[in-house]
C-alpha cells in the first residue's frame, strides 16, 4: 500500500491492485521496421506513383498497422466500459475482468499533445490500480464526501420497505397447500416412537435416602483415601474406611438401617394388622388394670383366624421377621371373607405420591395425544382435498 | 492516475474523456486503413479480371500457343505469393469473421466465383481419385456443376465436376491475435497442399499460426513413414481446407 490520502480530493484508500482498470501500454509499431515500405511511399511526393509490384507488400503492411490499431480499439472500448460500469456501481465490489494484456501500438503521426498524456499517464505498465474505497475504516469519510459525488449517486430515496415486511410475514398464512405440507402432515401423524417410554413406569429404585447414605459414606471412603495417600504414602496406614468397598458400604448400611427400622412405637406389625387387633381387642382403658381376661380375651380373639400372634404377653423385646407377609396374607384373608374390599393397586399407589403423580401425568398425555392426533387426521384430511383442487 | 495513487471522480471522468478520444483516434485510424486496404483489394481484383480476360481472349488466339507452360518453380513462386496476399480478416469489435475466413466453412449455397481457387476432386486417367488445387472457370447452375482448370498447365482439359468435389479455399487469412476460433486446432484433420506440389493430401494440424503471416505447421499421412506421419512441414493458411471424407481404401 501506498501513500496517505492526502486532501479532501482523494477518499481512495491506496490499495491500487484493487482498481478493475489495466493501464496499458501503448507501445507505438515502429513503422520503420515493420512498414518499410508504407514509410518509403509516404515519404515519395504525391506525384511518384506506387508501382503495382510494391502493392503486395504494402497490403502486408497495412494489415499489420490496421490490426494493431483495431486491436488497441478494442481495449480501449474495453476499458471504457470498465471505468463506465464502475462509476455506475459504485457500491459494487463486482470487477469486470479483462482477459487481454497486449502491448498495442500507437502510430506516431498522432503526435497530439493529448495522446501524450494518455501514454504518460498509462504508460507504467499494468501496475496495481487506484483501491476500492470501501474498507470499513473509511465509512466516515465516505459520507462526508458523499456530496461530491456524481449527481447520478444522489437521488436515492430509502424504500419503504413496510408493506414488502408485512406481506412476507402474512405469506405463510396464504399461501397454497403443496404436496409437501401434506407429507410432513402425514408425517407428523406417525406414532412417535418414544411414547412407549411416556408410558412406561419406571421400577421403583432404590430409595432416595438409601442411595445418599451410599453416596455419602462412598464420598468419605474416597476422601479419606485421597488424605491418607496425601499425608501418608505408605499403604499400611490407611484409615479404617479406605478399606471398605461397595459391598461393605451396603452391609454397614443396612446395619444402620435395620437399627432405625423399628417404629417409634416399637410395633413391627403392618397397618392392616394393628387396626384388625384394634377391632378385635376391647381396650377397657377406664376399667382397672386388674382385668385379667385382657391378655386370655386377646389370646381368644386372635386365634379367630390363627393367624396373628400374641404380642402382649411377651414383655421382652421380640423380633418378628414375617410382618411384611402377615400383613398380605391377613389382607387376603380378610378381602376373601368379604371384609375388605379388594382394592388393587390404588392402595399401593396411595403411598406413592411419585407413582401417583406420574399416571396422572400420562393419562394426561394419553388423552392430549388422541386429541391431537384427531385434529391432524382432520387437517390432512382438508389439505388433501385442498391440494387437489 | 497511477503515480498519482488516487482515484476519484475527478481523475476517472478525465480518464474517461481520454479514452474516448484515443479510441476516436483510432477508430479513424482503422477507417482510414481500411481504406487503404480496399483499394489495393481493388487494385487486384482488376488485376484479376485482366488476367482472366486475358486467358479467355488468349484462348481465340491459336497462332500462339495460349500460354506457355510455366516453369515449376514460377509456379511456386506464384502460389506462395498469393497465399501471402490473402488479405487478413480485421474484425471490427464485435464483429465474427465470415465464411470463407481461415477455417470458417463456405455458407452452404455459396458458389465459387470465376477465378476462385478451389480444391478439387478429380479422377486421374488411372482411376486414382485426387484433389488438386484448381481455378474456378464456370458454374452452371442448371447442372449443379463447376468447370474448373488445374492450376499447374492450363493445357490440361477442364474438369466438370459437381458440387460436391469442389471445396473452395479460403478467402482471407484468420488472424490469430483476433480471431483464434477461426483457426484450424491441433490434431484437426485436413486437406493440405504439399508443398512444392499442386496436390492436396489429408494431413493433421501440428500448431496453427501464431502471428497472421505465420503458417499451419502439418504432419502429412505418409505410409513411407514410420508412425505413419511426416514430420512437421509448413503450409500457407490459404492451402488448409477442412477434410470431410473418411480414408479412402
Amino acid at each position: 500500500s501506498q501513500g496517505v490520502p492526502q486532501g479532501p480530493v482523494s477518499w481512495a484508500m491506496s490499495e491500487l491492485k484493487d482498481c478493475p482498470l489495466q493501464f496499458h501500454d501503448f507501445k507505438s509499431v515502429d513503422h520503420l521496421k515493420v512498414c518499410p515500405r508504407y514509410t518509403a511511399v509516404l515519404a515519395r511526393s504525391e506525384d511518384d506513383g506506387i508501382g503495382i509490384e510494391e502493392l503486395d507488400t504494402l497490403q502486408l503492411e497495412l494489415e499489420t498497422l490496421l490490426s494493431s490499431a483495431s486491436r488497441r480499439l478494442r481495449v480501449l472500448e474495453a476499458e471504457t466500459q470498465i471505468l463506465t460500469d464502475w462509476q455506475d456501481k459504485k457500491g459494487d465490489r463486482r470487477f469486470l475482468k479483462l482477459g487481454r494484456d497486449h502491448e498495442l501500438g500507437a502510430p506516431p503521426k498522432h503526435g497530439k499533445p493529448k495522446k501524450q498524456k494518455l501514454e504518460g499517464k498509462a504508460g507504467h505498465g499494468p501496475g496495481p490500480g487506484p483501491g476500492r474505497p470501501k474498507s470499513k475504516n473509511l465509512q466516515p469519510k465516505i459520507q462526508e464526501y458523499e456530496f461530491t459525488d456524481d449527481p447520478i449517486d444522489v437521488p436515492r430515496i430509502p424504500k419503504n420497505d413496510a408493506p414488502n415486511r408485512f406481506w412476507a410475514s402474512v405469506e405463510p398464512y396464504c399461501a397454497d397447500i403443496t404436496s409437501e405440507e401434506v407429507r410432513t402432515l402425514e408425517e407428523l401423524l406417525k406414532p412417535p416412537e418414544d411414547e412407549a417410554e411416556h408410558y412406561k413406569i419406571p421400577p421403583l429404585g432404590k430409595h432416595y435416602s438409601q442411595r445418599w447414605a451410599q453416596e455419602d459414606l462412598l464420598e468419605e471412603q474416597k476422601d479419606g483415601a485421597r488424605a491418607a495417600a496425601v499425608a501418608d504414602k505408605k499403604k499400611g496406614l490407611m484409615g479404617p474406611l479406605t478399606e471398605l468397598d461397595t459391598k461393605d458400604v451396603d452391609a454397614l448400611l443396612k446395619k444402620s438401617e435395620a437399627q432405625h427400622e423399628q417404629p417409634e412405637d416399637g410395633c413391627p406389625f403392618g397397618a392392616l394388622t394393628q387396626r384388625l387387633l384394634q377391632a378385635l381387642v376391647e381396650e377397657n382403658i377406664i376399667s382397672p388394670m386388674e382385668d385379667s381376661p385382657i391378655p386370655d380375651m386377646s389370646g381368644k380373639e386372635s386365634g379367630a383366624d390363627g393367624a396373628s400372634t400374641s404380642p402382649r404377653n411377651q414383655n421382652k423385646p421380640f423380633s418378628v421377621p414375617h410382618t411384611k407377609s402377615l400383613e398380605s396374607r391377613i389382607k387376603e384373608e380378610l378381602i376373601a371373607q368379604g371384609l375388605l374390599e379388594s382394592e388393587d393397586r390404588p392402595a399401593e399407589d396411595s403411598e406413592d405420591e411419585v407413582l401417583a403423580e406420574l399416571r396422572k401425568r400420562q393419562a394426561e398425555l394419553k388423552a392430549l395425544s388422541a386429541h391431537n392426533r384427531t385434529k391432524k387426521h382432520d387437517l390432512l384430511r382438508l389439505a388433501k382435498e385442498e391440494v387437489s383442487r | 492516475m497511477q503515480t498519482e495513487n488516487k482515484i476519484s471522480p475527478y481523475y476517472r471522468t478525465k480518464l474517461r474523456g481520454l479514452y474516448t478520444t484515443a479510441k476516436a483516434d483510432a477508430e479513424a485510424e482503422c477507417n482510414i486503413l481500411r481504406k487503404a486496404l480496399d483499394k489495393i483489394a481493388e487494385i487486384k481484383s482488376l488485376l484479376e479480371e485482366r488476367r482472366i480476360a486475358a486467358k479467355i481472349a488468349g484462348l481465340y488466339n491459336d497462332s500462339e500457343p495460349p500460354r506457355k507452360t510455366m516453369r515449376r518453380g514460377v509456379l511456386m513462386t506464384l502460389l506462395q505469393q498469393s497465399a501471402m496476399t490473402l488479405p487478413l480478416w480485421i474484425g471490427k469489435p464485435g464483429d465474427k469473421p465470415p465464411p470463407l475466413c481461415g477455417a470458417i466453412p463456405a455458407s452452404g449455397d455459396y458458389v465459387a466465383k470465376p477465378g476462385d481457387k478451389v480444391a478439387a476432386r478429380v479422377k486421374a486417367v488411372d482411376g486414382d481419385e485426387q484433389w488438386i488445387l484448381a481455378e474456378v472457370v464456370s458454374y452452371s447452375h442448371a447442372t449443379n456443376k463447376y468447370e474448373v482448370d488445374d492450376i499447374d498447365e492450363e493445357g490440361k482439359e477442364r474438369h466438370t465436376l459437381s458440387r460436391r468435389r469442389i471445396i473452395p479455399l479460403p478467402q482471407w487469412k484468420a488472424n490469430p491475435e483476433t480471431d483464434p476460433e477461426a483457426l484450424f486446432q491441433k490434431e484437426q484433420l485436413v486437406l493440405a497442399l504439399y508443398p512444392q506440389t499442386t496436390c492436396f493430401y489429408r494431413a493433421l494440424i501440428h500448431t496453427p499460426p501464431q502471428r497472421p503471416q505465420d503458417d499451419y505447421s502439418v504432419l502429412f499421412e505418409d505410409t513411407s513413414y514410420a508412425d505413419g506421419y511426416s514430420p512437421p512441414l509448413n503450409v500457407a493458411q490459404r492451402y488448409v481446407v477442412a477434410c470431410k471424407e473418411p480414408k479412402k481404401k
